[in-house]
């Protein structure tokens, strides 16, 4: 398949099932919003050293948020329930509580897990819940007035690790090609593409050299390498980057990757694009399969 | 389906406990059976006091009602209970769902022990309004109630959680000892609002001359819950509208200092 010039690889895009929660967070204006939903979904670019991968969904308009101010859509995810429930309650405590004007509510109805039921204790007695339309919200007295926060968020099966490659003729390239998809794929709902801008260069491969590691650069796919290793890289092909999707839904990653490939396709060759891929396990750990070929079609 | 209809026949001479006609007891039941149903303490039964009309027993009028029909409501879980006129004592007592609307005055006690549902009362509603009873040591604890006129003393006196909001003036002790939960007053609120308030919120509209001196004000600040409580009032304004617009800015006194300081009345500025 070659789609403008783009050499589209006849494989799969290899995702897991995660666990995902989406929080609202509002604030006295976007701009604060903003800076406590940045801290809240930092660090949080992959599973494997963060505990959880997350990132901002969308803005939020003051008549779509309960308190009627502006804010932000955050989605979070992680392997278990376990980890996703540390994760908020980690993340919303140090992140939102502490950002001024801030509150937090749940985005999302499924499996109840908590968010203001212990950060509550912040409060140090002076806290006070009330129940409005059978959802639980604690006061926490802060220094500029009350940290509203619902008392649970909830919790839903979600994908994890959706993601394409984008193989072009230098860096440059392949970033322009790359922050074109970001774009596109911003504008999908359900999805966030956890790595810095979205897009991410270190690809990686399972396992390592190095006993105490469990993964380690995809050498395969470092331009630097090629001659050293069994490269997978024609000799055009001078960097790559990849998009990594989590979503709500299978259709959410889809959806993404669909107008992120469509994106990247329309820069084509003429703007040093060579080629699209995916990154996968050949099938056997992950349970969500995302063939290039059938996106497209 | 015509609602289940009970017509009054006379006013009776003493106070009658007609806790058995709600929409759960007499689902099911014939006309002949809903008749023959035993009510109060002096050997009645329904059709000595009511003319019964009618068959949905979802749907319950107590017409030409009087104050003198107790429990009218009580325990009930689904389903309405239109009472066209006054009612009595200990209306929705431990009531956990469904609707009842009374349209003219409700005795002392309604909504005491209620879970869930809601009550509009369209006149005025009597004393410990949402209100423990003696030796009970919570009153409402959950639900919302709704009058329309005034309140009498001891409104949702040991509240420990619901939402009731006064049209009118509430009498004094309003909130006395309240666990949790809200309470509204539109009106004037008598003396000792708040009395032994542990949490929970008392919401005035007007400044109150005079408040307990265990009450200390914590300054005027706008507090994100009001909002959502007012669009929680908005999802159902047929039944919340006159409460509204509810702003958010209000001048703050914790209390009861006596109490633990953990509750607080605000008042709307």
């Amino acid at each position: 398949m070659n789609i403008n010039g783009v050499a589209i690889d006849d494989t799969f895009a290899e995702a897991f099932g995660m666990r995902a929660t989406r929080i609202l967070i509002t604030a006295l204006d976007l701009k604060w919003a903003y800076h406590a939903a940045r801290a809240a979904t930092g660090f949080a670019t992959s599973v494997i050293g963060c505990g959880c991968e997350a990132g901002i969904e969308r803005e939020l308009s003051p008549d779509e948020t309960p308190d009627g101010r502006p804010g932000l859509a955050v989605l979070l995810f992680a392997v278990s329930d376990k980890e996703l429930a540390k994760q908020v309650e980690r993340r919303v405590g140090q992140c939102v509580l502490t950002a001024p004007t801030s509150a937090a509510f749940s985005g999302i109805a499924g499996e109840p897990v908590n968010m203001g039921k212990n950060l509550r204790f912040f409060g140090d007695g002076y806290q006070n819940s009330k129940l409005i339309g059978g959802r639980r919200y604690w006061r926490i007295p802060v220094m500029d007035g009350e940290f509203l926060c619902e008392e649970t968020t909830g919790m839903v099966r979600a994908v994890g690790g959706g993601n394409f490659l984008v193989f072009a003729h230098g860096q440059v390239e392949a970033l322009a090609a790359c922050e074109a998809a970001i774009t596109a794929m911003s504008k999908v709902p359900g999805v966030i593409m956890p790595f810095p801008g979205g897009v991410v260069r270190s690809g990686s491969k399972v396992g390592s050299k190095y006993k105490t590691l469990t993964a380690s650069t995809n050498d395969a796919f470092c331009p630097t390498l090629r001659g050293a290793v069994k490269s997978e890289l024609s000799p055009d092909e001078s960097a790559v980057l990849e998009i990594v999707i989590d979503g709500l839904t299978e259709t959410d990653v889809r959806t993404a990757m669909r107008a992120g490939i469509a994106a990247v396709c329309q820069a084509g060759s003429s703007g040093g694009v060579l080629r699209i891929s995916a990154g996968n396990y050949g099938g056997k750990l992950g349970k969500f399969h995302f063939k290039l070929h059938d996106l497209l079609k | 389906m015509s609602a289940l209809t009970f017509t009054l026949r006379a006013v009776p001479p003493y106070c009658v406990d007609v806790s058995p006609l709600i929409p759960d007891r007499l689902a099911g039941l014939s006309k002949a059976a809903i008749e023959k149903i035993a009510i109060g303490n002096h050997g009645l039964r329904v059709d000595d006091l009511f003319a019964v009309r009618g068959e949905d027993t979802r749907q319950l009028i107590i017409r030409d009602s009087s104050d003198r029909l107790n429990r009218i409501g009580t325990g009930m879980t689904q389903g309405t209970v239109l009472v066209e006129g006054d009612c009595g004592a200990y209306t929705g007592l431990g009531m956990r769902g469904g609707r009842i609307v009374v349209t003219g005055n409700a005795g002392p006690l309604a909504g005491s022990g209620m879970t869930a549902g809601g009550i509009e009362i369209r006149g005025n509603a009597g004393d410990f309004l949402g209100g423990a009873l003696a030796g009970d040591k919570q009153g409402m604890r959950g639900g919302n109630i709704v009058v329309h006129g005034n309140a009498g003393d001891r409104t949702a006196d040991r509240m420990r959680r619901g939402l009731i909001l006064i049209g009118g003036d509430a009498g004094a002790y309003c909130g006395s000892h309240m666990l949790a939960g809200t309470v509204l007053v539109s009106g004037h609120v008598g003396t000792m609002p708040g009395f032994a308030l542990k949490r929970g919120t008392v919401l005035l509209a007007r400044q109150p001359r005079e408040l307990p001196a265990t009450f200390q004000e914590s300054g005027e600040h706008a507090l994100l819950f009001l909002t959502l409580l007012e669009n929680e009032l908005r999802r159902e304004s047929e039944r919340f509208g006159r409460f509204l617009p509810l702003g958010n800015r209000v001048r703050r006194y914790c209390g009861d200092l006596a109490n633990g300081a953990t509750g607080e009345i605000l008042v709307f500025v």
